[in-house]
């Protein structure tokens, strides 16, 4: 399955309000067919609010919204058999199976039932909960339920997903997972926009990530571009076995690197090390050098962080 | 909005509530106690039915089938006055309705699922109603349409019930206002018609006041217990002739007499009589006619009611929500 034309989602100008609170102010959004897009912002950004309104459960005061096409507001039917969606909290019934709640949710959406049985068991090998299709849900671990979740959100074969903080109360293994779910439905051509906290896992799921912050949207960027974009100037960590010399060299080995205009930045004393910078690549090639020649014990020098971390906290600096 | 569709989630709503075993030792009690109960009225009025005429399975029939209305009435908004709030409050409203399920399978399939333990509890008490018909003092079609009417006027309080549901955000608010929606109308109406008459009434030539029940009747028409009692068919009357004194002074009276302890009957009669303006005429007893029939009025007003809540629940359920009620999160 190729990407189909157009976008998954297209929003414009989306702006909401819960009484005094201006939740959404004229947001921005595109999520391309074949992409996972991260929807990143800190809490009380409007996320969830956004998400709500792509799902076709919350009317956006202004804008214009599209889901796989269809005005969410004129055909918000057409837009719901397109969509599936994973709410960031959810209930799950009392007194059903796994089996019955997944069955339940297919005949919702009408799937005839010799296709459905086949999909469901397909559904619980894909979220690795074949070993439990008779377990009561109500009685699922938080990992677990999060799993339904997702395979609820997909029973029907939507061609936007729509996730909010699915990796929440996942273990290690079920993150893994799920970012391989999410690069395989990516790869099928699924338009997927999923909210997350967790930075430095959005780096690997993630094609493009779009910032928001005070319900507007403060930056659209392709991974790859935000990557480059940030390699050019990092804080960078090093290891050490001598913190005090790694300390004392520090102070003095900005007098020796040429072109390092701003210093090495704020100076953090960390156990075993120390972190520097803003630099670039070269400057903290040349810091490494300067330090080595000094015989400081340097036994490691990474960049702190992601890219998308920087980013994220290049934006929301001015909150402070 | 599909049959299909309101049928999953009236299946839905079966399997998930009602599936625990504490509703099974539930309804086995309500089952011991409603016929255990109308067994003893019936020992009751076996010792006491000496002089009157007429089986003692008149009075046991309207005796416990009132009973049996306030009863279920009692019972029914537990079974629907959280179906839409609670949900909400549980997480599961919203992953049913991005669905491609309409607001109004939700509504229908909803109400039908607890219309239908309303009528599994109703069905419970039918052995202690259908003791009377099986001994001939009721007759079978007086049974089916007061059964029919109990159906309907639990129907009624399931969809107003779920109504307060789909408005309030909080179920503990839904489960008060719908406990006093039903009290409004069982004690209520009663209460505003004793208000009422005073105050409705004229004075009339001779000096004295003259009650105007014609006018303020329908205030009793919702009431579940007057619909019920005038809807039920009537017992045939009986024909009394008293003959005294053969002779020229003699006396002699002619009329036709209903059933004297059937309670159904009595409270039919009466509000019957209350559409009549009889003035300050006091007719005898034999004179007396009934006024005409009371119940269609209330039950159609009722089924209005439970129409409007049914349209309520439905349009509060349709999506994308503009106005969300305070405090809600959505999802
Ligand atoms: N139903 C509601 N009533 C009132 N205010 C609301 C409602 N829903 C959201 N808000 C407000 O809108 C703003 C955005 O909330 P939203 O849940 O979208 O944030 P978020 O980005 O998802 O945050 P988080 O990262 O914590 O999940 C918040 O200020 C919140 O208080
Ligand atoms: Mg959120």
């Amino acid at each position: 399955m190729g990407a189909p034309e157009g976008l998954g989602i297209e929003a414009r100008g989306v702006s909401r309000r819960f009484g005094p609170v201006q939740a959404l102010r004229g947001l921005d959004l595109t999520v391309p067919y074949g992409q996972v897009t991260a929807l990143v912002g800190p809490n009380g950004a409007g996320k969830t609010t956004l998400l709500l309104i792509l799902a076709t459960l919350l009317r956006p005061g202004e804008g214009r919204v599209r889901v796989a096409g269809h005005d969410v507001r004129a055909d918000p039917g057409a837009a719901r058999r397109a969509l599936g969606w994973m709410p960031d909290t959810f209930g799950v019934y009392d007194q059903l199976t796994v089996q019955e709640y997944l069955e339940f949710f297919a005949d919702a959406y009408g799937l005839a039932k010799e296709a459905r049985a086949r999909r469901i068991r397909a559904l619980l090998t894909l979220v690795h909960l074949d070993e439990q299709p008779g377990q009561p849900v109500h009685a699922l671990s938080r990992g677990q339920k999060q799993r339904l979740g997702v395979a609820r959100a997909l029973v029907h074969r939507p061609r936007v997903l729509l996730l909010d903080e699915p990796a929440s109360g996942l273990d290690p293994r079920s993150r893994v997972e799920l970012r391989d779910l999410l690069r395989s439905l990516a790869a099928d051509g699924v338009a997927v926009l999923v909210s997350s906290h967790i930075l430095s896992e959005l780096e690997e799921i993630a094609d493009r990530v779009v910032l928001v912050d005070h319900g507007r949207t403060v930056g659209e960027h392709a991974m790859a571009d935000l990557a480059e974009a940030a390699v050019a100037r990092v804080r960078w960590r090093i290891r050490s076995l001598d913190r005090e010399r790694l300390a004392e060299a520090l102070t003095m080995a900005i007098d020796d690197l040429p072109g390092l205009d701003p210093g090495l930045g704020p100076v953090r004393e960390l156990p075993g090390g120390a972190e520097v910078g803003p630099l670039t690549e070269t400057e903290a090639a040349g810091l490494l050098a300067a330090l080595v020649t000094r015989g400081v014990p340097v036994t490691g020098l990474a960049p702190a962080g992601s890219a998308l971390e920087s980013a994220y906290l290049a934006m929301t600096e001015t909150r402070r | 909005m599909t049959a299909r569709g309101a049928a999953l989630v009236a299946r839905q709503e079966i399997r998930t509530r009602l599936r625990t075993g504490r509703w099974r030792v539930l309804l086995a009690v309500w089952f011991a106690v409603v016929n255990g109960l109308a067994l003893l009225f019936r020992l009751a009025l076996e010792a006491d039915s000496t002089s009157r005429y007429g089986s003692p399975g008149v009075p046991m029939f309207g005796g416990v089938l009132l009973a049996v209305l306030v009863l279920t009435l009692l019972i029914t908004p537990a079974l629907s006055a959280q179906s839409i709030n609670g949900d909400r409050e549980r997480g599961t409203l919203a992953t049913l309705q991005v669905t491609p399920l309409a607001p109004g399978d939700i509504a229908f399939g909803k109400l039908a699922a607890s219309w239908g333990t309303g009528l599994v509890v109703l069905l419970l008490t039918v052995p202690s109603l259908l003791w009377p018909v099986a001994e001939g003092a009721i007759g079978p079609m007086r049974a089916v349409a007061v059964l029919l009417v109990t159906a309907l006027l639990i129907g009624v309080v399931c969809a107003v019930s779920q109504g307060w549901s789909a408005l309030l955000a909080r179920s503990i608010t839904s489960v008060l206002l719908s406990y006093l929606t039903v009290f409004a109308l069982i004690v209520g109406t009663p209460l505003l018609f004793t208000i009422a008459v005073p105050i409705t009434s004229e004075q009339g030539v001779d000096g004295y006041d003259n009650d105007r029940t014609d006018r303020i009747w329908w205030l009793l028409a919702p009431n579940p217990v007057v619909i019920l009692a005038d809807a039920a068919p009537s017992l045939p009357k009986r024909r009394i002739i008293i003959d005294e004194g053969a002779g020229s002074g003699g006396h002699r009276v002619d009329y036709y007499e209903a059933p004297p302890n059937d309670p159904l009957g009595s409270i039919s009669r009466g509000v019957r009589r209350l559409r009549l303006d009889d003035g300050h005429y006091r007719p005898s007893y034999a004179e007396r006619s009934d006024g005409p029939p009371v119940w269609p009025f209330g039950l159609a007003f009722d089924l209005v009611l439970g129409a409007g809540a049914v349209w309520v629940s439905a349009s509060r359920l349709r999506t994308p929500l503009y106005r969300v009620p305070k405090g809600v999160r959505i999802a």
